[in-house]
């Protein structure tokens, strides 16, 4: 009994093992990231390659913060994001919450209206949201970079899956208090659906602050790019030098690792709400 | 009690008031402005000369659709973006079910592998791609270093799509993951407990339990792997610019090319509503063969 006890602890530490071993095997790209940012450039271009150097170095950390201003294109990450994620939860809150308390004629043709919205990905419109944006000289401001993301389908859906789950009597009971629609909405629903808006909150977060195509577009202006523009410049500048390129990628997902590895579970709450049924 | 109840709840949710119209304003307003108004601009332009910065200046009819159609060079792009979806959307899946099997059981300690398996997804495509750089190096590249060959990944045409579409895969892994290890995790434990009283084996659980249950995340992430290989952009125009000899040049990045690049904004917009009809047909399949095959508990 006891030998078998002791097989099965066996098995299981094993079986944790080679699923973390995996796991790190899988990731290893990040961590050879993070390793080699602390080379010296003659070693990093050196066959073999060493993995852990016993003279390791922040001179392309230096480089990168010195010549690229990290900071100021992290800065307008957060703005961005910041912008985007508080009036997606503002607007999707009001708009789940008209879907999920009340009736009223054409309900059901405008939540068609927002369904068929999604079946339109953003990136089909992208170059004509460009030419709009343009013309309105909305380029290398923040409003540019923002607008066409104030709201998406994927907010709606989770902030009305919650708002669902509060029963329709407290509604019944705070307006026989005195409550009207719009108190009903900012003193109790809202409130309750806090645990909903992290989630969204964090996965927009992601979403966000890793975007690419749009920043991209509509900054040209040093000062306004976002980070992920600034690692790309790194990326595609001429002379390549592979430290400070992964000093900056080590630089550049810091944050959203952490945010991450912290928020998993809101995370997996925002991406499984409105996508996936059953 | 409950009747009065009832009727009250009635009563107060058929009062017909401007309320809830108000509260849709800002969304519909702007899912008019930045989605529906472009794309019918986006067909109207597809049907016009346009300036180079996007402005209608002439009604051409079927002109840019014609000529776009009957490019070779057009096609080839489409079936470089169809190749790169089919090789992402295979390795992608296998993969993330594969990690998915593996989790199923909720034990302690595996949050950390859990969360090890997933990191991919938060990040970023710059980052990814200088990374990856790094790994593809000809000279002393560490993937050629542990394979024992000897390819300019990004500048090898036989293998560039390859190349990105390693890094795609890598990157989309972990969301295709949560995704299914919440449909397996749906399944009740007293069904496998009587699978396996029933003497069904590991593999003979999977395919007749765990796969037809989570049958709806199935069909969610094969959907999701189409459409995300068909919006995959940063990834192409970071590691091999749409080269070497258009060997990675997908519908998105000729978009991106014409309308930017070459001026050529008609065309943009013709790739794009091609592109649009690729991906709700990729949506129609999807809905068509989950009606006729999921299984909803």
């Amino acid at each position: 009994m006891t030998i078998q006890k002791q097989k099965k602890i066996f098995l299981s530490a094993l079986s944790f093992t080679l699923k973390v071993a995996l796991g790190l095997l899988f990731i290893s790209p990040l961590i050879i990231c993070v390793l080699f940012s602390f080379q010296p450039e003659e070693l990093i271009g050196k066959t073999p390659p060493t993995f852990f150097t016993n003279r390791p170095t922040l001179d392309h950390y230096r480089w990168v913060f010195q010549n690229i201003s990290v900071l100021s294109y992290m800065k307008n990450s957060l703005v961005v994001c910041f912008i985007t994620i508080t009036c997606q939860v503002f607007f999707a809150s009001l708009a789940a919450y008209a879907f999920a308390f009340f009736e009223f004629p054409g309900k059901s043709l405008l939540f068609t209206l927002i369904l068929a919205s999604m079946m339109i990905p953003g990136d089909i419109v992208i170059i004509t949201n460009y030419a709009q944006i343009q013309k309105w000289g909305m380029t290398d401001k923040y409003i540019g970079l923002v607008l066409p993301h104030l709201i998406s389908g994927t907010a709606i859906f989770l902030m009305r899956q919650c708002y669902m789950t509060l029963p329709k009597d407290i509604k019944s009971a705070a307006t026989i208090d005195g409550c009207g629609d719009i108190g009903f909405l900012f003193r109790i629903a809202m409130p309750l659906s806090i645990p909903s808006v992290a989630s969204l909150s964090i996965y927009l977060f992601i979403l966000i602050y890793n975007q690419y195509f749009w920043p991209l577009l509509v900054t040209n202006k040093d000062t306004m790019r976002t980070i992920q523009i600034g690692m790309a410049m790194l990326v595609s500048s001429e002379r390549l030098e592979y430290g400070p390129l992964l000093a900056g990628a080590a630089t550049c997902i810091l944050p959203v690792v952490i945010i991450f590895i912290f928020g998993q579970d809101y995370i997996v709450k925002g991406m499984t709400a409105g996508s996936v049924k059953g | 009690m409950k009747e009065r109840s009832k009727k009250m709840k009635r009563s107060s949710l058929n009062r017909v008031t401007p309320t809830p119209y108000l509260l849709l304003v800002p969304t519909l307003l702007l899912f008019a402005i930045f989605t529906y108004y472009p794309f019918f601009k986006t067909i109207f332009l597809s049907f016009s000369v346009t300036d180079k910065t996007g402005a209608f200046s002439k009604w051409v009819g079927l002109r840019n659709w014609v000529r776009v159609l009957g490019k070779e060079s057009f096609w080839t792009t489409v079936g470089t973006t169809l190749k790169f979806a089919g090789l992402n959307l295979v390795f992608t899946f296998a993969i993330a079910m594969f990690f998915a099997l593996l989790c199923m059981n909720k034990k302690r300690g595996s949050k950390i592998y859990e969360v090890l398996y997933a990191m991919p997804l938060a990040i970023a495509s710059s980052p990814a791609a200088a990374i990856w750089l790094f790994l593809f190096r000809k000279e002393s590249g560490l993937l050629n270093y542990f394979l024992g060959t000897a390819f300019a990944w990004t500048e090898d045409a036989s293998v560039a799509l390859i190349a990105t579409s390693i890094v795609t895969i890598w990157m989309h892994i972990g969301a295709s993951f949560i995704f299914l290890l919440v449909g397996f995790r749906n399944v009740s434990e007293e069904l496998v407990e009587s699978a396996i009283i029933d003497g069904a084996g590991p593999i003979r659980r999977i395919f007749s339990v765990l796969i037809p249950i989570a049958s709806p995340q199935i069909f969610f992430v094969l959907f999701l792997n189409i459409t995300n290989s068909f919006k995959a952009f940063a990834q192409i125009k970071l590691l091999t610019g749409g080269g070497p000899s258009n060997s990675t040049k997908t519908l998105i990045f000729s978009v991106y090319e014409n309308a930017i690049i070459n001026g050529r904004f008609e065309t943009a917009c013709v790739q794009a509503l091609v592109l649009f009809a690729i991906i709700f047909l990729a949506t129609r399949v999807q809905f068509f063969l989950e009606k006729r095959t999921v299984f909803y508990q």
